[in-house]
């Protein structure tokens, strides 16, 4: 029994951490381009779920086609904040993050005011259980997880081998000198706030049928996301991912022994005994 | 130099605009407006209406809105053979101890009111009870804490049955029903109103001679309960309780325990809302599920005033009622009522009308009682009913009328 509820801990694990990976993405893509650290990351993740609902529960749409949808729209609304508001904060940490916060405000109340207050629910496109071994599988859990790895593996591809990846790559390490070699710098702050708008979005439509969407779902994704990003190191993609992997495993593992609350505090003594060793986190470059 | 200070100008400038914005935004989404005209009498409402807990406060602020918009729509409430315009002025407390204290002297001591209809979350109502009991501001809430209705706090009275209520006739009833049931599994929020809701319930199921085999607890908020479940469910429980959960965090459990394999017996002590833990939580999760004092608002089981109510609630807010907004509703009923009979807007004159009047409610009768288990009358009571949830529907299955409504 023990090692079937730790198997079914793990699994759990996994599950939740590569979707807090898919939101941390977005926010170390964003931060190693703009050196923006943007607060209201977690509304984008809200506003795909919010995108779920209407057009899986109340247009009836396909899943996979809702998250193209949610991509494309949160996608575009990214690039336009990014062009409005953040464009002129870019490298300027202090005037971003207050305006970041504004802007958290700001979407949650817009959408209390768009979307009502009550939870929404998202109906299950997958549903089902899968019995292996005596431990149970939830299929839609199994296809989110499945979906997650596979978006990881596309911006992996993206960013290492297509032309705008590349300039972005470039960007990070040094903008002035990537401005010098012809590249648009300006377009390229707003493709990576696009694209990190659009994986926030994705893991919201992922994570709608399994809880629900309301206007302050976005709020424990950001807190993991830092979490996840400032142990992988800022601005590095695999650290985002071993930070995700390690985050839900531990707090997978370590619900089985201890309290709830505990387990909440977990991640953040792992940052703070990791950030001790390695100030520049896992991954991080100096 | 000039440059930099005009750097630094238009950085602010920047800011502030940003900053502008979001004000004006946060604005809108509440507006206590403090206008007053001569014959207004001001009702104060407490609430988050913000964050997580949100959709109690806006449920408790728009109940008590829609009844003084019918005494308003009516020619207002005549008092002692003058009439005044009722106004609500509901404050957002974001569901934390800090903020009710700070909008509770607001409305003490600003707005001045001498009555508070509606607050929820247990330790909030602690923070405006402090304020509210030495300023004698007569305050009715929803919050379960146990300790929010005590002989020592006489200004406050809870307008909704609290689990102390509703736990023992639930608990009877799966006994005589259930015989087999005997192994218990609590699952409730980590607050005072969770702690206080597992405890009724334990109490109650150990009385009957049952066994708890797991007490845990998450934070509010949470909506991932595999660990926690996993955990409870290795206990091998006949009967799983979800006690103080809301009706967002219970459908979750709800759904959750069931993809984990779990076919037991299920019990919601707090399962406000059946429409919304139903749509969460599927058919399949919810069958046999048993509540108490939590009718389909809009089912074929509750009195037609509860069913107008709904109606006119989802009318006007484009959203399904809930127990809570009934409950404020219901609770604005019987002070404004109570206001009547004392002929006064003294608040002990009109405590003393509540103690002793049986009002006709929404709910049906309401008689003011529980000195039994407070060591004071100040809870509100009312005939209830003991349903099940069967293919996403609320069927009553037994009904309870408290014993003070009998005398």
């Amino acid at each position: 029994m023990e090692s079937q509820l730790l198997i079914q801990a793990l699994v759990n694990g996994i599950m939740l951490g590569m979707v807090y990976v898919l939101v941390a993405l977005g926010l170390t893509l964003v931060f190693s381009i703009m050196e923006v650290i943007n607060f209201a990351h977690g509304e984008f993740y809200m506003l795909g779920g919010y995108t779920a609902y209407y057009l899986i529960a109340q247009l009836g749409l396909n899943y996979f086609l809702t998250i193209a949808a949610a991509v494309v729209v949160v996608g575009f609304l990214g690039w336009m904040i990014e062009k409005l508001l953040f464009r002129p904060f870019r490298k300027d940490l202090l005037g971003a993050f207050i305006v970041s916060l504004g802007l958290v405000w700001v979407l949650q109340s817009a959408a209390m005011l768009a979307f009502g207050s009550l939870e929404k629910s998202v109906p299950s496109p997958f549903r089902g259980v899968l019995k292996v071994l005596g431990i149970y599988f939830s299929l839609e859990r199994l296809i989110v997880t499945v979906t997650a790895i596979v978006l990881v593996a596309a911006l992996y591809l993206f960013i290492q081998f297509s032309r705008e990846g590349r300039a972005m790559r470039a960007v990070a390490q040094d903008s002035d000198a990537a401005a010098l070699q012809g590249i648009n710098v300006a377009r390229i702050s707003s493709l990576a706030f696009a694209v990190g708008a659009g994986l926030a979005a994705t893991a919201g439509v992922l994570i709608a049928p399994l809880f629900f969407v309301s206007p302050f779902i976005g709020d424990l994704p950001i807190v993991k996301a830092f979490i996840i990003i400032i142990l992988g190191g800022m601005g590095s993609i695999p650290g985002a991912l071993l930070g995700g992997l390690i985050l839900g495993l531990a707090e997978g593992v370590g619900s089985i022994f201890l309290s709830i609350p505990a387990v909440n505090l977990l991640g953040f003594v792992i940052v703070m005994a990791v950030l001790l060793v390695r100030p520049r986190g896992l991954l991080g470059h100096a | 130099m000039r440059d930099g200070l005009d750097w630094r100008r238009g950085r602010i400038v920047r800011i502030g605009s940003g900053l502008a914005v979001a004000g004006i935004l946060i604005a809108f989404t509440s507006i206590p407006s403090t206008s007053e005209a001569a014959d207004t009498l001001k009702i104060g409402v407490l609430g988050p209406l913000s964050g997580a807990a949100a959709p109690w406060g806006i449920a408790l602020s728009r109940g008590a809105e829609l009844r003084a918009e019918e005494l308003n729509a009516a020619g207002g409430l005549k008092i002692a053979g003058k009439a005044y315009i009722l106004k609500t002025i509901p404050y957002d407390h974001k569901a934390t101890a800090a903020e009710a204290a700070t909008t509770t002297n607001k409305l003490v001591f600003e707005d001045k009111v001498k009555f508070i209809v509606g607050n929820a979350v247990g330790a909030t109502c602690d923070a405006a009870q402090a304020i509210t009991e030495r300023e004698k501001v007569l305050f009715t809430f929803v919050c379960w804490g146990t300790k929010n209705v005590a002989a020592d706090k006489p200004y406050s009275f809870r307008e909704l049955l609290s689990q102390w209520e509703v736990s023992p006739p639930l608990y009877a009833w799966i006994r005589e029903k259930h015989p087999k049931i005997r192994r218990v599994a609590l699952i409730s929020p980590n607050d005072t109103s969770g702690w206080d809701t597992s405890t009724a319930v334990k109490d109650a199921a150990k009385e009957l001679g049952m066994e708890v085999v797991a007490d845990e607890y998450y934070e509010r908020g949470a909506k991932d309960f595999y660990p926690l479940l996993t955990k409870i469910l290795a206990k091998k429980p006949d009967l799983l309780e979800l006690a103080g959960s809301t009706p967002g965090e219970g459908g979750l459990i709800l759904k959750q325990a069931y993809e984990l394999g779990y076919r037991g017996g299920k019990a919601w002590v707090a399962a406000f809302d059946p429409t919304r833990y139903i749509q969460i939580a599927g058919k399949e999760a919810t069958e046999g599920l048993w509540t108490v004092g939590a009718p389909d608002l809009e089912g074929t089981y509750v009195s037609p005033g509860v069913k107008e109510f709904a109606r006119k609630y989802r009318g006007k807010y484009g959203e399904p009622a809930t127990m809570i907004a009934v409950a404020n509703y219901a609770g604005m009923d019987v002070v404004t009522k109570a206001m009547q009979m004392a002929g006064s807007l003294d608040p002990d004159k009109v405590l003393q009308a509540l103690v002793k009047g049986k009002f006709e409610t929404v709910w049906g009768p309401v008689v003011i009682g529980g000195k039994a288990r407070y060591g004071i009358d100040r809870q509100f009571l009312y005939p209830f009913v003991i349903s099940e949830i069967r293919d996403g529907k609320t069927v009553d299955i037994s009904s309870v009328a408290p014993k003070e409504l009998k005398k």
